[in-house]
Parts: C-alpha cells; sequence; structure tokens
C-alpha cells in the first residue's frame, strides 16, 4: 500500500491541468457514470481514465486504487445479483436463489458505475499537489481557505494512516496476534483492539499539525494571499470541451 | 538459534537486503549498527518472521520463517519496536502486560503470576493507564510485554531511542540483566557507548550488506569499517587508540583512569 | 533577545506546575542548548517562546515572557511566529503539504509577503538549508535528515530572528544528526540568527553549542558556556543527564589531582590534556 493516494510529482498533461479542470472532468466522468446505462460505454471510460494515468506516469497508483475499488465492486456486484428476479434464469441455485441475464448485466453495470464515479476522483490525488488543490477552490470556487485546507489535509492524511494502520497490525503481529484468521467476526475482535493506539496516535498529530499551522500564521491566511495563480489555459479548454463531448456521448449511445 | 543463511530480501525492485549470512548463538548479545537506510530494521524484521526472505532462509529457534506463522515465534521470541505507542492497545498496565499471554493461550492463572512477577520486577502501578505514562515508561511497558511469555530471544528496534540517559539505562539493564539469566538478544542500535557497554558482538551493515562482524574491540578499532558505515566510534575507544602504546584497546572510562593513573608515582598520594 | 522572568506555567488539571520560578536570558546571536531528563519542562519552555502558551496551550501562568522586546502575552501569535520559527520533534506532523516548495510557501503566503519577493525567498531558504534540488520532491520521499532539512528550511524563510527547534535529531542516525547541527551552527555563525535547541544527544551539544542549560524538575538547574555547566559531571548524572565520556574521564583525573584543567568537552581537548598529564610526569 506504499505510496497509495499520494502526490506522485510529473510532468503529464494530467499534472499540468489546472485543478478546477481536474475537479470538473471527475465530476463530469461521474455524472457520465450514473447517465449511461451502457456496459460498454462505460468499460470505455474506465480504460479510458487507465490509459491516461498510464500515460501520465502514475499507472502504478491508478492501478491501485482500482484494484482497491473492483474488491468493493465486487462486494456490491454480489449484493445485486441474487436481488434481480426479472429475466432469464441463467444459473439456479440452492435456497431458492437464481441468477437471471438482467440481474447480471445490471449488477455489472452498477459495479462499473461505482468504478468509474470514484477512481478519477481519487486520481486528482495522485496529479494535483494538495496545496494548489487548496488554492485553486479558494481563488476559482471562492471556499474560504479553512475549509480547503481542513479537506486537503483530510486527503493527505489517508497515506499517513494507511502507514500507522500496518504497522500498528506489524507491531501486534510482532506480539503473537494472528490475523490470518478466516473467521470475519474473530477477525474484527482482533482489529478492534487497535482503533485505540490509532486514535491516540492521531489526535496528536491532528494536534501537531494544528499547532505547526498557527505557528506559520494561518490565522492571517485570506483569499489574497496565494502565490500561484491558476488561470484557464488552452490545454484545459480543451480538456473541459472533451469533457462535454463525453457526457454528450453517454447521453447519445445507448448500446448494451 | 538465529540463522541468516545467504538471505536477500527485495521490496518491489528494490534491493534492501543483499546475501547476509550469519549465526547468533544461544546467550548472545548481539547489536546490529549501521547508518539510517542501511536495512537494520528489515534484517530485524526478517530474523523475527515479519518479512519473509525474497531468497535464502532465515531460522529462529530451530524454526523456518518461511513456513512458520509469525504467530508461533511469539511463543520464543519477545520483540520491541522503536515506538512503543503501536503496540499499547490496552487500558490498564496489567492488560497490557497480559495480553501476550492471553493471545498466547495460556491459563489464567499462568498468566496472572507472570504478570505481577513483572509487574514487581518493573515497579509498576498495575491498574493505571498506559496512554498517560511518560515516554520512557511506555517502553518499559513494551519491554515488560515482550518478556511475558519468557522469551528465550529477544529482539529489539531501536529500544533506546527518545529516550533521556536515565530512562535509557534502566531499559538497557533490564535488558541485559535478562541476557545473563541466558536470553539472547539481537538489538539495532544507534548509539555507540550503549552498544560497547552492553554487546558483545557487532554485526556491521551498510548498504543492505554485512560488512563486518566481530566483537566491539575488533570493529571500533577499524578504521575503514568505521568510516564505511558512517560510525562514530565511542570515545573512550578512540581516545585509547589516539593516545597509542599502553593505552591502546581500552573501551571503559574506569580502566583508562585507572591506566593512567597507574603510570604515576604519585599514586600513593591519590 | 529572550527573557523569562519569574515564569511559571501549570497545565489544566495538572497537579503540579510543569515550570516554576523561570528566570533565564538569552542573548541576541546566542546558539544555546537546553537539556534535562524528559519531563523536566523543556518543551513546556520552548511553548512559552514561541508563544504555543498562552496562546495554544491554556494553563496557569504567572511571571513575563519577552521576546525581542515584545511581551508574549500581550501579542498575537503571529506577531511572535515572524520573530520565532519554530521546528517540532515530530517532524512528520509538522508539514502541512506534499510538496517541498509548498511546504515553504505555506508560511510566506499566510503572511502576505509581497509575490516579487516570494521566489527569492524560497530559492534562498532552500539555500542557506543546502536542499536546492529537493524543491520540487515529494516531502513523503525523503529520508529523515532531508525532513529535517525542510522543516527547518520551512522556518527561516519567515526571516525569523531566532529559530527554536525540539529535538530535531531523535529520529537521525549520528551522521545525520551532525549534519542537522553543522547547519544550524552555520545559520548561527554566518546569518546572527539566534538558536535555542532542546536536545538529548550531550555529545552534539558539547561540540556545536556555546551555551547550555540544564532543565530539572520544571526549574533551571544550571545554565552558563558548555564547560561551566558540565565541570561536575556526577552532579549531572544524578539528576539523569549524561556527560560525554571524556569530560568524565578529565573530572576524575581532576579530582585525582593530576590536572588542575577544567574538564574536557571533546576528544581533542581530552587527548591534549592526557598528553600533558604525561608530559609534565616525564619532566
Amino acid at each position: 500500500m506504499k505510496g497509495f493516494l499520494q502526490y506522485i510529482p510529473g510532468n503529464s498533461i494530467l499534472h499540468q491541468l489546472s485543478p478546477i479542470t481536474k475537479l470538473a472532468l471527475s465530476v463530469l466522468l461521474c455524472a457520465c457514470a450514473f447517465l449511461s446505462s451502457s456496459i460498454l460505454y462505460i468499460s470505455f471510460l474506465l480504460l479510458l481514465v487507465l490509459g491516461l494515468s498510464a500515460m501520465s506516469g502514475i499507472g502504478r497508483s491508478a492501478l491501485q486504487i482500482f484494484s482497491l475499488l473492483l474488491k468493493l465492486s465486487l462486494i456490491l456486484f454480489l449484493a445485486q445479483i441474487f436481488f434481480i428476479r426479472e429475466g432469464d434464469v441463467l444459473v439456479r441455485l440452492p435456497l431458492n436463489l437464481f441468477i437471471t441475464d438482467e440481474g447480471l448485466a445490471f449488477a455489472i453495470l452498477i459495479a462499473l458505475r461505482l468504478m468509474l464515479s470514484a477512481l478519477p476522483l481519487a486520481l486528482i490525488i495522485t496529479v494535483t499537489p494538495m496545496s494548489d488543490l487548496a488554492g485553486a477552490m479558494v481563488q476559482k470556487l471562492r471556499i474560504p481557505y479553512k475549509y480547503a485546507f481542513a479537506l486537503t489535509t483530510a486527503i493527505r492524511f489517508i497515506p499517513i494512516f494507511s502507514t500507522e494502520i500496518s504497522e500498528i497490525i506489524e507491531a501486534q503481529r510482532a506480539r503473537g496476534v494472528n490475523f490470518d484468521t478466516k473467521n470475519i467476526f474473530k477477525k474484527i475482535r482482533l482489529i478492534l483492539p487497535l482503533c485505540l493506539p490509532l486514535l491516540v496516535s492521531s489526535i496528536k498529530k491532528t494536534e501537531y499539525i494544528a499547532l505547526s499551522a498557527e505557528m506559520r500564521g494561518f490565522a492571517l491566511r485570506n483569499r489574497k494571499s496565494g502565490y500561484k495563480s491558476y488561470a484557464f489555459k488552452g490545454r484545459d479548454l480543451i480538456a473541459l470541451l472533451a469533457g462535454v463531448f463525453i457526457i454528450a456521448a453517454s447521453l447519445l449511445i445507448n448500446l448494451p | 538459534m538465529i540463522i541468516f543463511d545467504n538471505v536477500s530480501f527485495s521490496y518491489g525492485k528494490t534491493q534492501i537486503i543483499e546475501k547476509i549470512s550469519f549465526r547468533v548463538a544461544p546467550g548472545e548479545f548481539v547489536a546490529i549498527v549501521g547508518p539510517n537506510g542501511a536495512g537494520k530494521t528489515t534484517v530485524s524484521k526478517l530474523a523475527r518472521g515479519l518479512l519473509r526472505p525474497t531468497s535464502g532462509t532465515v531460522t529462529i529457534d530451530a524454526l523456518n520463517t518461511r513456513t512458520t506463522k509469525a504467530s508461533k515465534i511469539a511463543r520464543t521470541t519477545g520483540f520491541l519496536f522503536q515506538n512503543p505507542d503501536r503496540q499499547i492497545c490496552q487500558n490498564t498496565v496489567r492488560d497490557e502486560i497480559a495480553f501476550n499471554l492471553k493471545i498466547q493461550g495460556k491459563s489464567d492463572d499462568e498468566t496472572t503470576s507472570r504478570v505481577e512477577e513483572l509487574i514487581s520486577l518493573f515497579g509498576f502501578d498495575p491498574n493505571a493507564s498506559p496512554f498517560r505514562l511518560s515516554r520512557g515508561e511506555r517502553q518499559r511497558l513494551a519491554l515488560a510485554s515482550a518478556l511475558s511469555a519468557k522469551p528465550k530471544i529477544l529482539i529489539l528496534d531501536e529500544p533506546t531511542t527518545g529516550l533521556d540517559y536515565r530512562e535509557c539505562m534502566k531499559i538497557m539493564n533490564l535488558i541485559k540483566s535478562e541476557n545473563l539469566a541466558g536470553t539472547t538478544v539481537f538489538m539495532i542500535c544507534h548509539d555507540m557507548e550503549i552498544v560497547s557497554d552492553f554487546a558483545e558482538r557487532i554485526l556491521v551493515i551498510a548498504d543492505g550488506r554485512l560488512i563486518a562482524d566481530g566483537n566491539p574491540d575488533t570493529i571500533f578499532f577499524n578504521k575503514e569499517i568505521c568510516a564505511k558505515a558512517a560510525l562514530l566510534p565511542p570515545q573512550i575507544a578512540e581516545l585509547s587508540q589516539r593516545l597509542g602504546g599502553a593505552y591502546q584497546g581500552i573501551r571503559h572510562v574506569d580502566n583508562l583512569f585507572g591506566a593512567i593513573r597507574k603510570n604515576f608515582k604519585g599514586e600513593a598520594t591519590l | 533577545m529572550i527573557k523569562f522572568e519569574n515564569f511559571s506555567f501549570t497545565y489544566p488539571d495538572a497537579p503540579a506546575p510543569a515550570l516554576k520560578n523561570i528566570n533565564l536570558e538569552i542573548q541576541k546571536g546566542a546558539f544555546l542548548g537546553i537539556i534535562g531528563p524528559s519531563g523536566a519542562g523543556k518543551s513546556t519552555l520552548t511553548y512559552a517562546i514561541n508563544g504555543a502558551i498562552p496562546h495554544y496551550y491554556q494553563g496557569v501562568c504567572q511571571g513575563q515572557v519577552m521576546v525581542d522586546g515584545i511581551d508574549v502575552f500581550d501579542s498575537t501569535p503571529e506577531t511572535i511566529s515572524l520573530k520565532v520559527g519554530s521546528v517540532f520533534g515530530d517532524v512528520e506532523s509538522f508539514f502541512v503539504a506534499s510538496v517541498v516548495e509548498e511546504e515553504i510557501l505555506f508560511g510566506l503566503e499566510n503572511f502576505n509577503i509581497p509575490r516579487s519577493e516570494i521566489e527569492g525567498r524560497i530559492t534562498s531558504a532552500l539555500d542557506a538549508v543546502g536542499i536546492s534540488e529537493l524543491r520540487y520532491r515529494s516531502i513523503s520521499s525523503l529520508s529523515g535528515g532531508q525532513k529535517q532539512k525542510v522543516a527547518i528550511s520551512a522556518a527561516i524563510a519567515l526571516r525569523p530572528q531566532i529559530l527554536l527547534l525540539d529535538e530535531p535529531t531523535s529520529e537521525l542516525d549520528p551522521q545525520s544528526s551532525r549534519q542537522i547541527f553543522s547547519l544550524l551552527r552555520t545559520l548561527n555563525k554566518s546569518n546572527g540568527m539566534t538558536i535555542v535547541v532542546v536536545e538529548q544527544k550531550i555529545m552534539l551539544l558539547c561540540e556545536y553549542v556555546d551555551r547550555l542549560t540544564v532543565i530539572n524538575d520544571g526549574e533551571i538547574y544550571s545554565t552558563g558556556s558548555v564547560r561551566d555547566v558540565l565541570s561536575t559531571p556526577s552532579k549531572l548524572e544524578k539528576i539523569g543527564v549524561n556527560c560525554p565520556r571524556v569530560t568524565t574521564l578529565s573530572s576524575k583525573l581532576a579530582a585525582a589531582g593530576l590536572t588542575n584543567e577544567p574538564v574536557a568537552l571533546n576528544l581533542n581537548e581530552a587527548e591534549s590534556m592526557v598528553r600533558r598529564i604525561i608530559r609534565d610526569y616525564i619532566r
């Protein structure tokens, strides 16, 4: 999980787009995921996102996030597939469970929708320094800096916490806790006590970071304080046009 | 007791440990030294079976770490991290020490008596909340729980970092007395004064390789190795080396002081 | 530059004061080390200098702390942070950004430093610390020593007169620790920055700082030149502060009547002391 949801410096087109453009594109893709009911089109968009990520040198983290989303989608997929009873029965299972063709198609669609709606948003984090995201939100979207900072700090803490959690788990393994158990309830019972050290360390960390920000004039910050400007450039316009095209296509194309 | 046989370890494409071999005999006190990022922590985790070698074999207490569950190794090996806060997860000092024994399925009677024994040895308040203790106390608590199952081997990753001198000595003296009682100690340490005071043998690691293995004298008095691993030899060792002659090779303050004093006629009046 | 007058501080709900009746004066351009057992009040002392007390940590205070002629209690945390740059022990929680440049920019933006000045401030802050090549790196990819330097560079970008550090080397190996201290010495000697550093590693303090303050149990145990403070190693060891081994050796030699020189602080001094003893004997 090293480097998970962490900024990766680079010079690709994705890195150079304005943070607002990236935010808008993710929202557009998210909208496509729900507007289109074409499995083929959504799969195409997912592949497009993965391809663009690979071209921008963040292919590895894109795959990391993708595989995590895949696991989540699988749960959603399994939850859906047995509930739809319309259509032709494909497989009959014990306990009066069966899978229909419509159920299968719908479950796949839901799973793909989840992936497409979350992947681009998560990828912004790997191609945008959080301070740029905060800065652009303050300048362009007129969001007060306090909130932008809180949001970006929360995002920045994700990898820090994921490292912390894996280190806590390692420390517990070292004293003999066996996390390999297949029994989910037993596993939860083993993991629950670990919330205590995690809580203690996160309270300490947030307290320090607040102090550190305050010591460097956080309270004085206003909208004019930003040094960088996040002007829209030609490439932002092209990217947004592409986004509009994609969303228009999602309405027009009605492939299965 | 701990055997590394041609062990390599890589994380992704990065090679962290390259072909390391050594053996630690029962009852030894071995220190692992070397600069940050040399791979010392990886060696300690490999020894404990928290990581498995990419190639080669690690054996601890006759168990091959590749085929043994990490939880089984816990029965004979205690492990102490640099930061005790990732380990402490119980609400009282008593429960924290008992935790290791409980997860190993020890009987209640056995657990209670061992916990009481450790509480009096360490001088803890058994009902105190671990999170309210000082950093040094929390480190001692982590050591107590690492010792609870009476391990044959103790692996320590920088046990004294962030502690003041007094806390440092408390921890080290406890570790030393365990060692004298027969426990094998395998310890990563940056402080050469501590290494010189407590360890019998030193493994020097630099750039993922084992570049020297020997007793403190042969390591500290070898300029080439010290330079290679950015080691700062303990002051007295360095001073005695610089003075040369009869003083050469002395490592301890009292010994050097004695040697200097002995050379003077005025000794009778001292 | 910094002046504590009869200063006491008690944290809320604490049974005893963390600092008791502190009187301490730190001169402009000083390079002061603070040492003492854990829980003695070292960090609390730094909080009183950078205004974290009373503006962040509230509690019961008595007495006065003046920084560059300003009463810390009557001013805002912002006024003080332009005078005092702070670097805390847990450097991971110090950072507010994910890229080195952004980290340095943070304070500059907050204080509305004129646009035309910012680029120069960033380059000189990176230069002074010797990490210009790290400017566009992501902070999480750096080593412990490099992270510590980034924190120092972010603190000095605001051009404070005083730099305050709380155990900057606790996670570092001996070599990186020395790098940090020689950097502090350069900032002190060439830029005239007043430096106050809390540190447990006595050998580093002996080698680099000019003055030493020992804190024990919320009080100043002793303060003065490093040599004066370390002149009685056995007394310091009683309160849990160790001396370099060569200092202990030289004090033993003096106690045995073999020399009447002041204690040795480092290897070179100890070597010449012992050589003089031997030479005098031969003569």
